[in-house]
């Protein structure tokens, strides 16, 4: 059994909710969706037990009635564990996980800005990557954004 | 009295040491840019840019000292010119002399630097601010060992005037090999007042945008810039009459030609030393100047003392 | 089974985060210059509010987003193989790093398998755009601590192999090699022959850099003690690249999560344990002998076979991430696809943002006249790091607009009228 597999293996045995829901997509790459309420569990688990302690990146998606995201989270031997969770997007926030990760902060406030989540405990911060100024409630990377509700925000502003 | 005009304003005074610094402020940019394997500016690049900047437009900071701001250039212009004039050039005697012009041509080399804070101060802004403190910081450190380095030699000739150290020197050939480790040491501490690499923190483009001349534009840098020009061969000249009295033949041509070669050597050095050192920090360069190159000149003059006294007579 | 290896996580000291950002002083006895977003000592718009008292800095803040192009946005509008050329030009040194990281993103996808040849000549390409890019480096550092003969130098020697990658690529920046399934341009055997003399000329000037870096004095008094970043702080902030193996984190994607012909190299992991300027100086300089040694290898053992093949228009749905070490460390990108033409989300990290974090870290007590060296020392491309719109003063222009604006200008400034030429067989 590769590492990959191995890694698969533990999760699956630890969590019985995670059964079968692990998914080995090539080698190094392991896939999992996991509920909020249990996501916790399972990132620390996979953070300080599994070996997967350096984080990537944090993708936020646009999914329609919700906000998913994927922690992109690299052990030191080079496989990959990819931890979906999903937010009700406006009606839920997400607990920060700069308590493993005081870096990921930047990471939360990309998705803040551009996707308009709310990440509980994250600390006071300058707003990154939409310049001061930037109309509230205008959420670029959602999908049904576009350039024209810009300029309607701004009109109505000035 | 008119030739004294002559001598002050044209040759050697004024036009003759405008003309001379621009061509050796393209000797030192040409030399430096063939070191680095480039082309290099050609030999009018000085002039056009004194005369283009002359033409632009100048911008004084609203919170600025209008009267300050306007003339510390003026004021490092008219130090440096005036202290050419005591210099012995090819003449055994210089322009003027008197007992103790060597103290007076230290003093108006030290002007330049107050215009230098001065100017950067009266600015009021934040980048010209530093780069005023770093000036004024930096003439702590190399000021004492170009004083003590300088102050040598007129140890061992016995005199305080440079018309008078020339004199000894060339009653007395191969002399002025004593001196050369205080020759060492003043161009050392040359390079800290011309704020050259590696001692040019005051003027730190990376850091500070340009120093005390951030808010300097139009005639007054190009003043400044002048002054400086002026500056390096003066303080070369300096160098050259007292560390390298040599030279002074019958004909005045020839001597002439001697006093252009020491003076251009000296500022081959000056450029070499830019091409191959990195900037030192100021507090590096304090702590440089003060563990090594402060001890070596007090070694010199310690050296001259002791031949003066028990060796020379 | 890995268990926890240890590693450091978790806040190690107090992070203060500014909740706004200006250059007005907090307190008394401190004064607060702005460095950026246009400065000299940086090639790029950031901004940084120093707070100095004398020449020490008692706390940075850091300001980015100057560069925000609404790239990850722009690429939902439009097909695959159109985003090759769109996340191409994210930045202008690593723009082969982030064309092959979101390509091999959307081969996993669509389940493509690379021929040999077209690997090793996207490795090829790589490892070249790692040699220009450090190089780069290395004139940039010098210039920032004042020390111009070294830019002159290591940027006349980077010219060599801007030559190079001009004679195989057609392009000195954006090389455009990368399609969907492979590359799209091959290489003869007078090309190969000309790139090895290249190498070996340039390994002789590296090697003198590297007798410049160990003994120039000046130049190991402005580098050593500055920037320090212990090997604990690199982990718990995130560092990558040139930046964390000085610091003795030995981490790169090339060894530990192979992609593209890695597998099939044998060359050193260069870490350093000086955790300071100077070690990432000595790093970047044993990576640019490791990277002649790679492209030696790639070049003599060139496989025979096809460049490409054939990659469909609509990418199967799923989703995969991509990894990739750029000269400035590890690059990241995630790509999701619904079963059309166009992708559904491209999420870029670039390295540089994982660096970032750590410059406030290393600014912490230093002296004003080290800052540019220690922000020029994490290699900043913030061109890769912010990706957003850019609201210009015309109101804000969309993407057609800001288009057609660009055809129109150059009509009329440049006498160019892009509809009349002629566009050959790509």
């Amino acid at each position: 059994m590769s590492d990959t597999e191995k890694a698969k293996h533990t999760l699956e045995s630890k969590f019985d909710f995670l059964k079968d829901q692990v998914r080995v997509q090539r080698e190094r790459r392991l896939w999992l969706e996991v509920p909020k309420d249990k996501f916790f569990d399972v990132f620390d688990f996979a953070v300080t037990r599994l070996g997967f302690n350096i984080l990537g990146t944090i993708t936020g998606l646009d999914d329609g009635a919700d906000i998913g995201l994927i922690y992109h989270l690299f052990a030191l031997d080079g496989r990959v564990l990819n931890l979906k969770t999903r937010i009700a997007k406006d009606k839920e926030p997400m607990k920060t996980i700069t308590n493993y990760f005081p870096a990921g902060a930047i990471y939360e406030r990309e998705i803040v800005d551009l996707l308009g989540a709310e990440f509980e405990g994250l600390p006071a911060g300058l707003s990154y990557p939409l310049p001061d100024g930037w109309p509230k409630g205008q959420h670029p990377l959602r999908k049904d954004w576009n350039i024209a509700m810009l300029d309607q925000a701004n009109k109505e502003n000035k | 009295m008119a030739t004294a005009l002559f001598n002050m304003l044209v040759f050697p005074g004024f036009l003759f040491l405008s003309v001379v610094s621009l061509f050796a402020e393209y000797f030192d940019r040409k030399l430096y840019a063939r070191l680095q394997n480039r082309v290099g500016p050609p030999w009018f690049q000085p002039l056009a840019d004194f005369i283009k900047l002359v033409a632009k437009e100048e911008i004084v900071p609203s919170e600025a000292d209008r009267g300050m701001f306007n003339l510390a250039p003026i004021f490092a212009l008219a130090a440096a010119v005036t202290a050419f004039l005591y210099i012995p050039l090819w003449n055994l005697s210089a322009l003027a002399s008197f007992k103790g012009d060597l103290i007076v041509v230290l003093y108006l080399l030290t002007i330049p630097t107050l215009t230098f804070f001065l100017g950067g101060w009266y600015s009021r802004s934040l980048f010209s601010a530093i780069g005023a403190v770093r000036s004024i910081t930096q003439l702590f450190a190399y000021e004492i060992p170009l004083f003590v380095a300088i102050l040598a030699p007129a140890l061992l000739a016995g005199s305080w005037s440079l018309s008078g150290l020339t004199a000894y020197y060339s009653a007395h050939p191969f002399y002025w090999l004593f001196n050369l480790v205080g020759f060492g040491v003043a161009v050392v501490a040359l390079l800290g007042k011309l704020e050259r690499v590696p001692f040019d923190s005051p003027e730190a483009e990376t850091e500070i945008v340009a120093g005390s001349f951030t808010e300097y534009g139009g005639r007054m840098l190009a003043y400044f810039r002048m002054a400086i020009d002026i500056e390096t061969v003066v303080g070369a000249s300096l160098l050259a009459a007292v560390f390298l009295p040599f030279g002074f033949f019958a004909s005045p041509v020839l001597s002439f030609v001697v006093y252009l070669v020491k003076v251009f050597f000296i500022i081959a050095v000056l450029a070499l030393l830019r091409t191959v050192f990195a900037r030192l920090r100021i507090d590096q360069m304090i702590v440089f100047c003060w563990k090594y190159v402060a001890p070596i000149a007090f070694l010199q003059i310690l050296f001259n003392l002791f031949l003066k006294g028990f060796v020379l007579g | 089974m890995a268990e926890n290896i240890g590693y450091p996580i978790g806040p190690g000291h107090q992070i203060n985060e500014p909740s706004d950002f200006n250059f007005v002083p907090k307190s008394k006895d401190e004064m607060r210059i702005p460095i950026g977003p246009q400065h000299p000592a940086l090639k790029e718009p950031e901004s940084f509010s120093v707070a100095l008292r004398g020449e020490r800095i008692m706390g940075v803040d850091v300001k980015i987003g100057y560069n925000h192009r609404g790239i990850e946005k722009a690429c939902e509008g439009r097909s695959f193989v159109q985003d090759v050329y769109l996340i191409e030009r994210i930045c202008g040194i690593c723009s082969h790093t982030h064309s092959t990281c979101f390509v091999q993103a959307v081969e996993e996808l669509a389940g493509l398998e690379v021929p040999k040849r077209g690997l090793y000549l996207r490795t090829l390409v790589a490892e070249l755009e790692r040699m220009h890019s450090h190089l780069l480096w290395l004139g940039v550092a010098g210039h920032e601590i004042g020390f111009d003969t070294l830019l002159m130098y290591s940027w006349r020697d980077r010219e060599l192999v801007m030559d190079v990658l001009a004679d195989l690529t057609g392009n000195r920046v954006n090389y455009g090699m990368n399609t969907i399934g492979g590359v799209r341009r091959d290489i003869t055997k007078e090309q190969v022959e000309n790139a090895l003399k290249v190498i070996d000329k340039l390994e002789e000037q590296t090697k003198y850099y590297i007798q410049l870096g160990t003994e120039e004095t000046t130049l190991i008094q402005r580098l050593s003690g500055v920037g320090v970043l212990s090997h604990d702080d690199a982990v718990r902030l995130g560092a990558v690249g040139p930046t964390a193996r000085a610091s003795k984190v030995d981490r790169d994607v090339r060894r530990d999560d192979p992609y593209a012909a890695y597998g099939d190299l044998t060359f050193k992991v260069v870490t350093d344990d000086h955790n300071d300027v100077y070690g990432r100086t000595l790093v970047r300089l044993g990576e640019l002998m490791e990277s002649y040694s790679m492209a030696r290898q790639l070049l003599k053992n060139l496989p025979d076979g096809p460049i490409a093949v054939r990659a469909p228009r609509k990418v199967a749905a799923g989703e995969a991430l991509s990894r990739y070490e750029a000269p400035r460390g590890e690059d990241v990108h995630y790509v999701k696809s619904n079963g059309s033409e166009n992708p559904e989300r491209v999420k870029v990290r670039a390295p540089t943002l994982a660096n970032l974090q750590a410059v406030s870290k290393m600014l912490e007590d230093r002296y004003l006249a080290d800052l540019p060296i220690v922000v020029a020392a994490i290699d900043p491309c913030f061109s890769c790091t912010d990706r957003s719109i850019a609201v210009a003063d015309h109101g804000t222009l969309s993407w057609e607009t800001v288009r057609q604006w660009g055809i129109d200008w150059y009509k009329q400034e440049r006498g160019i009228d892009f509809t009349k030429i002629k566009w050959g067989k790509q």
